[in-house]
């Protein structure tokens, strides 16, 4: 596979091996291809959207070897060699991740743009704590913007996500751990 | 869950019979969307599509002396250079025609269209813009709207007499394309009637409706020769006429495909870039994409008008509202294209007279250009400008007259029966019930928890919108029922209403129902999304149709089982008699075929119903700083049936954070005719961390004109929070905002100015 090229000098083509959603690609890409437009365009993943261009508004957000990354500030030769996962790579067949499934059932979202991300989002955070406070979740979860629904039903969505994450023995989310709002410096490592 | 929003709700109803609709039903698109597979505009690829994009005037105000394209022409990978010299000398409006797709020899924002560019590859494209050179000479420039119309100004439209879509001939004032005038009594009387008359005067910026999804569109000429359209607009009906009318194309030659959109606002109605693609697109013969950059969204797309709004208002010795003169000068930048309205002004000045009965009220509502973007509409237009001017005055008053704020709203507020200012008596007034609510919510006269801490509440009310709706019921002929809507899902949750009403209406299984977007070919017109009228009008239109559909399925049934109609009846999916199920719907299509029916409903006027929303903030001020902490927020709402708590309960929460970000933060700042804002991380939208414990009132009442007696939301929660917070920083620390947003900086001066009282 072949990213376009027109303007820049042949010399420049990077060759590259990712692995997108469990899949090996080997592709040629300019230097300074975005992994956003890599995926969005070279891959047709175009489930990962794009918002601000500029690394805030969190609707690119993609997990890079289990890290967040903003795609939009990620060049695709950063992440040669590594696994990206996607939103298309979450869901396992006809059954959805337990985050897919709250923020429907929870009213998680209304348009759908920043979904995506939130979702990746979200999921990041309960991989790496999966019993966080409310403040937890929304010191994580800053770097989502949503215009639509005024944050409620997310925090809620992810409250109950990490509730059924844990099983049904701990209730549906209505418990959360205590402590300080320890949410980790950095939340978009930079590759 | 300590901030999760606590829902109240007063005369819960119940509907007999009803088995799905006042139910909390999840989104019909849910799945797509959580699993990334809801297709928008930017996701469109074809084969050979080209990119455009779009060299925009660095000067607010010049004439434009030449354009030299040939470097960018001659640039590999460039496949087209257009100019203004190139295109059809067309101007564009929603109504008022007053802006061209590519400037010819004028520009008048920093921001305009000078040239445009198709490029196989989007960097190629911006690599082009570089080499275009454009010749400038700078005109004098205006960026105030007051300044606008002074005599002597610089005139922006000389031709503004000529152009297509004027309103009326405008008023002999400079820059002025609009004056909205409504009135009722006699003001001059009015005031004569006054024991005291106040006059404060308030400013509102402009902000961007910050939907997160930048304009994008996709256009193509298909192999017979017909235009096919996918882009980022709410109302595709009305895209397809106005692209036929810009370029000169029949409509039957245009489809516009249904496509998700990341959000509306009010912000997605118009052409955009489409016009400019189809020109490319004839050029190159090759399908052609543009998608804006957040930073165009920012400088070059159609903001809310900034607004400086005065009101004059005379009481009486009891303390009554005698007469109010309001008037609202609405920056609109330098066209009047993106306004939709046929008087190319913003609806929401109509509520100057607030909630409140003023029987000598007149209302001026003027539209300026000036040196900046041209500004459209965001979602309830004009309401959160002149609403905060308007309650914020009430509760000035109040205190000038010595008078708490809940009780003054009371003794002045609107009855059964009394007229608004656009001629409607209203019926079923329940503003008494609601401004009772919300105070009783935000615990109105009760101790506050501590110093510089302050209550302040707000109120307005909101009809139910109009317009012509379309659906398309179909029964297939396994028994499933397919509803067709042309409305594009904006994410209101209408698709899910829609099949909610639907089911409920041939008693059917949820899973039964499935909906779908239409394109512009499939459907007789709709209005499109917008204006709070989705489930009214295009919810009657599926109602209808499925009621149709009911009859015709239950004749058909009645010959096959030779009995009356009368005696039948639908019940989960099957044709029933006497308590007993006779036939299967996919038994009855089986027979007789699939059946289809296509409604339209049209509401051409407001009805005399409406819908009051209160609002109550309760802040704390840190004196030092002047930094405002929302403490509470309380969202009360009239409302009819409610038909999905889910999605209801997502446009209040939606809304009322929409108006904290303009009461606190939004502000796009434009400085000489240039957005301060380089790009979205420089302009302030409320993120996860800004929302407040949020507790909604709903008081519930059937009777309204959506199905199944529901009224609308849509744009119910946003208009009133700004002077519900500005009144309770007033109450708290004594400061009184009279221009938003609400900053530290502000009440800081302001409070250095002047010691707060102790409290
Ligand atoms: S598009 Fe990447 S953070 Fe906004
Ligand atoms: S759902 Fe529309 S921006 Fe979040």
């Amino acid at each position: 596979m072949t990213s376009s090229v027109t303007a820049s000098p042949a010399a420049a083509i990077r060759r590259i091996r990712i692995q997108v959603n469990g899949q090996e690609h080997e592709c040629e890409v300019r230097p300074n291809r975005l992994l956003v437009d890599f995926l969005r365009y070279d891959l047709g993943l175009t489930g990962t959207k794009e918002g601000c261009g500029v690394g805030v508004c969190g609707l690119c957000t993609v997990l890079l070897d289990g890290q967040m990354v903003a795609s939009c500030l990620t060049l695709a030769v950063f992440a040669d060699g590594g696994e990206v996962t996607t939103i298309e790579g979450l869901a396992v067949g006809a059954e959805l991740h337990p985050v897919q499934d709250c923020f429907i059932e929870y009213g998680g979202f209304q348009c759908g743009i920043c979904t995506p991300g939130q979702i990746m989002a979200a999921k990041a955070l309960l991989d790496d704590n999966p019993t966080p406070t409310e403040e937890e979740i929304k010191e994580w979860m800053m770097g989502n913007l949503c215009r639509c629904t005024g944050y409620y039903k997310i925090v809620e969505s992810v409250q109950r996500a990490a509730g059924r994450l844990r099983g049904a023995g701990a209730g549906d989310g209505a418990t959360a751990r205590q402590g300080p709002a320890g949410a980790r410096a950095g939340r978009l490592a930079a590759r | 869950m300590e901030n999760a929003p606590r829902i109240q709700k007063e005369h819960r109803m119940t509907m007999t019979g009803a088995h799905v609709i006042g139910s909390p039903v999840p989104r019909v698109e849910g799945p797509l969307k959580v699993r990334g597979e809801a297709r928008y505009s930017a996701d469109i690829t074809l084969p050979g599509m080209l990119w455009a994009k779009f060299l925009r005037s660095p000067y607010p105000h010049a004439r434009v002396l030449s354009v030299d394209v040939s470097r960018a022409r001659a640039l590999r990978g460039v496949k087209a250079v257009l100019t203004g010299a190139d295109i059809p000398p067309r101007l564009y409006g929603r109504r008022l025609r007053d802006m061209p797709f590519l400037a010819r020899d004028r520009v008048r924002f920093i921001g305009e269209r000078v040239a445009a560019v198709a490029a196989e590859d989007p960097d190629v494209a911006e690599e082009a813009l570089g080499l275009i050179e454009v010749e400038h000479e700078e005109l004098p420039a205006v960026f105030d709207p007051e300044a606008a119309m002074q005599p002597g100004a610089p005139i922006l439209h000389e031709a503004l007499a000529t152009y297509e879509g004027l309103p009326a001939p405008p008023p002999d004032i400079p820059n002025v394309h609009s004056l909205a005038r409504w009135s009722m009594g006699d003001l001059a009387q009015g005031f004569r009637e006054a024991h005291r008359v106040f006059e404060h005067s308030f400013r509102t910026p402009f902000v961007h409706q910050g939907y997160l999804e930048p304009h994008a569109g996709v256009v193509e000429v298909d192999g017979s020769g017909r235009l096919q359209v996918w882009a980022t607009n709410k109302t595709p009906f009305v895209l397809r006429k106005h692209l036929s009318e810009s370029l000169d194309l029949p409509e039957e030659m245009i489809t516009v495909q249904p496509i998700y959109l990341g959000a509306d606002f009010g912000g997605k109605g118009s052409v955009m870039d489409l016009p400019l693609c189809y020109y490319l697109v004839q050029r190159t013969g090759r399908p052609v994409k543009a998608v804006m950059s957040y930073v165009e969204e920012l400088t070059a797309a159609n903001p809310r008008h900034a607004s400086v709004i005065t009101l004059r208002t005379g009481v009486t010795r009891d303390g009554r509202f005698c007469a109010r003169h309001a008037r609202a000068i609405f920056n609109s930048g330098a066209y009047g294209a993106m306004k939709p309205t046929p008087f190319v002004n913003l609806g929401g000045a109509a509520a100057g007279g607030g909630v409140y009965r003023i029987p000598h009220l007149q209302i001026d509502a003027y539209s300026v250009y000036t040196n900046g973007v041209p500004c459209g509409h965001m979602r309830a237009p004009g309401e959160p400008q002149m609403i905060f001017a308007v309650e914020s005055q009430t509760d000035m008053i109040a205190a000038e007259l010595g008078v708490d704020p809940l009780e003054f709203r009371l003794r002045n507020g609107l009855a059964e029966g009394d007229p608004l200012v656009t001629g409607h008596r209203l019926t079923h007034v329940r503003l008494r019930q609601t401004l009772e609510a919300a105070g009783r919510a935000i615990g109105w006269g009760t101790p506050k928890p501590g110093p510089c801490i302050g209550r302040g509440l707000a109120a307005g009310e909101r009809h139910v919108g109009i317009g012509q709706g379309s659906a398309e019921v179909a029964l297939e002929l396994n028994g499933l029922v397919r509803v067709l809507t042309g409305v594009p899902d904006t994410g209101t949750g209408a698709p899910t209403v829609l099949r909610q009403i639907v089911a409920e209406v041939l008693a059917l299984p949820l899973g039964q129902v499935e909906v779908a977007m239409g394109s512009t070919d499939q459907l007789p017109p709709d209005s499109g999304a917008g204006g709070s009228r989705v489930t009214h009008v295009v919810g009657r239109a599926a109602w209808q149709a499925a009621t149709t559909m009911r009859r015709r399925v239950l004749e058909r049934a009645a010959q096959e089982l030779t009995l009356p109609a009368e005696k039948l009846d639908l019940r989960d999916g099957w044709i029933v008699a006497d308590g007993t199920r006779r036939l299967s719907l996919d038994e009855v299509t089986k027979r007789h075929g699939p059946l289809q029916v296509v409604e339209t409903y049209v509401a051409d006027h407001y009805a005399a119903l409406t819908s009051f929303s209160v609002q109550a903030a309760e802040v704390e001020v840190d004196p030092e700083s002047g930094q405002v902490h929302l403490r509470r927020l309380v969202t009360a709402h009239d409302v009819g049936r409610v038909l999905n708590p889910q999605t209801h309960q997502g446009q209040i929460e939606g809304g009322a954070i929409q108006g904290l970000g303009y009461a606190l933060m939004e502000n796009l700042v434009i400085e000489e005719g240039r957005v301060a804002a380089s790009h979205l991380g420089e302009y302030k939208l409320p993120t996860i961390k800004d929302i407040p414990p949020l507790e909604t009132v709903l008081l519930e009442e059937p009777g309204g004109p959506v199905p199944f007696e529901g009224k609308a939301i849509g744009e119910h929660s946003i208009s009133t929070v700004a002077p519900a917070v500005a009144n309770a920083v007033f109450d708290a620390v004594g400061v009184r905002i009279t221009d938003l947003p609400i900053t530290a900086e502000k009440i800081h001066q302001a409070l250095r100015a002047r010691p707060a009282p102790t409290r």
